[in-house]
């Protein structure tokens, strides 16, 4: 299927004036629109079927039940995934941070015994370490540094090339025998880069380090398959890939999940309780999933990735592609850096970039005025923009539904820039 | 809905002349090298002070979404007698979006050599105009007094930019505070001058 500007009668809120301009949203790594069928399907979860899930006996608790089921396997079929009963390798979560900052934990009270003897394979002490790169989102960087400062093991990190990209190929002299986790992005909210994870997966399994690979970025973008990738585990948010906010993943190999200790406590994750014993906890992926749940937004992210399974995302990366090659022409404008590859190979169509002596404040600023949504700041990922020599940047970036006339739209406005704030 | 971004005309209006020119070639600011950077004697300044009989202080303002960044260093000549405290010298160090050098580079004109007490009139009508959402302040003797600082007036309207807009003038508050308690307590600096 040949993905074109019709994709956009699915997305209402595209169809707006901003300033007196026709709306242009480019940012979509920040967070994704929503298409009528998501939405639709949030309502009407809540106008028929709305209740809490693994909880009561009720018809409509059933119902809730199998809805949130149903599309956790969906989810699972997006990235390749185990999604059967009994076999779930998705967890759900509050989002990719949540996620993170769960599987951290879960090997910080691994680190304190918890969990048995199972669990050690997840205990880091001191010495060990603990693998990073500098493109890290810090929902990524800071949950692993805390893990490093609680347990004593020492945080390393992967350089990056001039273009921004994680050095990948220095795996074998940057994951050493004393390496217990590696946590890389798959591809930077940045820079847009991906990263070539072979050689780090083989390096980190040759070591017998776990690998958590952040999918924020890839998911939403490029045909994932999690099984062929040989990851450990990895995290994402469902409102970057068309889904609603408030829910994410985590996904964990099945033998990796059933030997995790739990990282959240409360309802539903357990199975015997007592005020003078400890607890039995339940079979994953429910022993991570304390408290009630996001149930409509669960049930938005499944339909989500079926809207997406249906486009094909070998299509989805196809269309971006063509976006991201008319957003990179914003590096031949005067004054104007790319940071990241100049190039469409290996990377998706999020352009971070800098307007040479002027903020990215006043650029945002100024392209806003034009109807224009980019993001400017650091992005939550202040390594790779030191890398750079910057503190913050501007970035648009790609969804389904961007054309052509949109990148056009940027471009002019941002050869504009310079002039406005005296620069050039 | 509210609309809190701007088309073309708004943006000349936040925009102004004197915000472009003064963000271009901003008062007060020092350049890294020359003036330390790195806080030798654990005193908390790393600017150089000029004036050894002030007290002097800094603060480190930060706006973590878009990391707008100041360091402003003050010295105070502590009021003899009763007399006025002064401030002798403010500069900084520091970058970012032209809504927060510009309204560093205009406070320093405005409060360079005045009294703290005049110095804290200012910051806190600089404060009431970015407070009004565009409407502007109304006492024409507190107008009159910020002057230039008035051309801020259009970026009251923009939550998102108040805060750049702050940064300068929250800092010289902190700055100037941090300087005279430091002195009242007897700081290091005045001990030494008295030895
Ligand atoms: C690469 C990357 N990692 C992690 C995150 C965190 O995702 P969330 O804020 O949805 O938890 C984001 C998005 O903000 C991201 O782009």
């Amino acid at each position: 299927m040949v993905i074109d500007d019709s994709i956009r009668q699915q997305f209402p809120i595209l169809d707006q004036q901003v300033h007196g301009h026709p709306m242009v949203y480019l940012d979509s790594a920040a967070t994704a629109q929503k298409p009528l069928a998501v939405i639709d399907a949030v309502r009407d979860f809540y106008l028929k079927d709305n209740a809490g899930v693994h909880r009561g006996a009720h018809e409509l608790a059933a119902r809730s039940t199998m809805a949130f089921e149903h599309a956790r396997s969906r989810v699972a079929a997006l990235v390749g995934a185990e999604g059967q009963e009994g076999g779930e390798e998705i967890v759900v979560t509050a989002g990719a941070t949540a996620a993170l900052n769960l599987l951290a934990t879960a090997f910080g009270n691994a680190s304190l015994g918890r969990g048995g003897k199972a669990a050690q394979r997840f205990a880091l002490k001191p010495g060990d370490e603990v693998v990073v790169s500098k493109a890290e989102h810090h929902s990524v960087l800071l949950p692993f540094q805390e893990l490093c400062y609680r347990t004593g093991a020492v945080l390393k990190s992967f350089d990056l090339d001039p273009d921004g990209r994680v050095l990948a190929d220095t795996a074998d002299q940057v994951i050493t025998e004393r390496t217990k986790v590696v946590a890389v992005t798959h591809v930077s909210n940045v820079t847009g880069a991906i990263t070539d994870i072979k050689p780090i997966v083989r390096r980190a399994h040759q070591v017998g380090a776990l690998v958590v690979l952040d999918v924020c970025q890839s998911v939403p973008h490029l045909p994932i398959d999690l099984h062929a990738m040989d990851v450990d585990f990895a995290a994402w948010s469902a409102h970057k890939m068309y889904g609603p906010t408030g829910v994410g993943f985590l996904y964990g190999r099945r033998e990796l999940l059933e030997a995790l200790p739990p990282a959240s406590f409360g309802g539903s994750m357990v199975e015997l309780a007592y005020l003078d014993r400890p607890a039995s906890y339940m079979d994953p992926p429910a022993r991570f999933e304390a408290g009630t749940q996001p149930v409509a937004q669960m049930i938005g992210a499944g339909v989500a990735a079926d809207w997406l399974m249906d486009l094909g995302m070998e299509n989805v990366a196809e269309h971006e592609k063509a976006i991201a090659i008319g957003l990179l022409r914003v590096g031949e404008l005067d004054g104007v850096r790319i940071l990241g590859p100049t190039t469409p190979e290996d990377r998706i169509g999020t352009v971070a970039f800098d307007v040479q002596g002027v903020h990215p404040h006043d650029v945002g600023q100024y392209v806003d005025s034009r109807g224009i949504a980019i993001r400017v700041g650091h992005h939550c990922a202040q390594p790779v923009h030191r890398h750079f020599g910057l503190m913050a940047s501007n970035r648009a970036s790609t969804g389904v539904y961007n054309t052509v006339a949109d990148t056009d739209a940027l471009l002019d406005a941002v050869s504009g820039v310079r002039r406005f704030f005296r620069v050039a | 809905m509210a609309d809190f971004g701007m088309d073309d005309e708004d943006l000349e209006q936040m925009y102004q002349e004197v915000i472009l020119d003064a963000a271009r070639d901003p008062h007060g600011r020092v350049g890294d090298q020359a003036d330390g950077g790195e806080d030798s004697d654990g005193d908390g300044v790393t600017i150089r002070v000029e004036h050894e009989a002030c007290l002097a202080a800094e603060s480190h303002q930060f706006n973590p979404t878009c990391g707008d960044q100041a360091t402003i260093h003050v010295e105070v000549a502590p009021g003899e007698q009763g007399g006025p405290d002064l401030i002798q010298r403010i500069v900084w160090q520091g970058s970012g979006c032209s809504i927060s050098q510009a309204s560093l580079s205009i406070m320093v004109d405005l409060v360079q050599g005045q009294t703290v007490d005049h110095a804290m009139d200012l910051a806190a009508d600089f404060r009431k105009l970015m407070e009004s959402r565009g409407a502007g302040i109304e006492d024409e003797k507190a107008q009159d007094a910020l002057g230039d600082a008035m051309v801020f007036q259009g970026v009251s309207k923009y939550p998102m930019r108040i805060k750049c807009a702050l940064l300068g003038w929250e800092g010289m508050k902190a700055s100037v505070a941090q300087a005279l308690s430091a002195g009242r307590v007897g700081d290091k600096a005045v001990k030494e001058e008295q030895a």
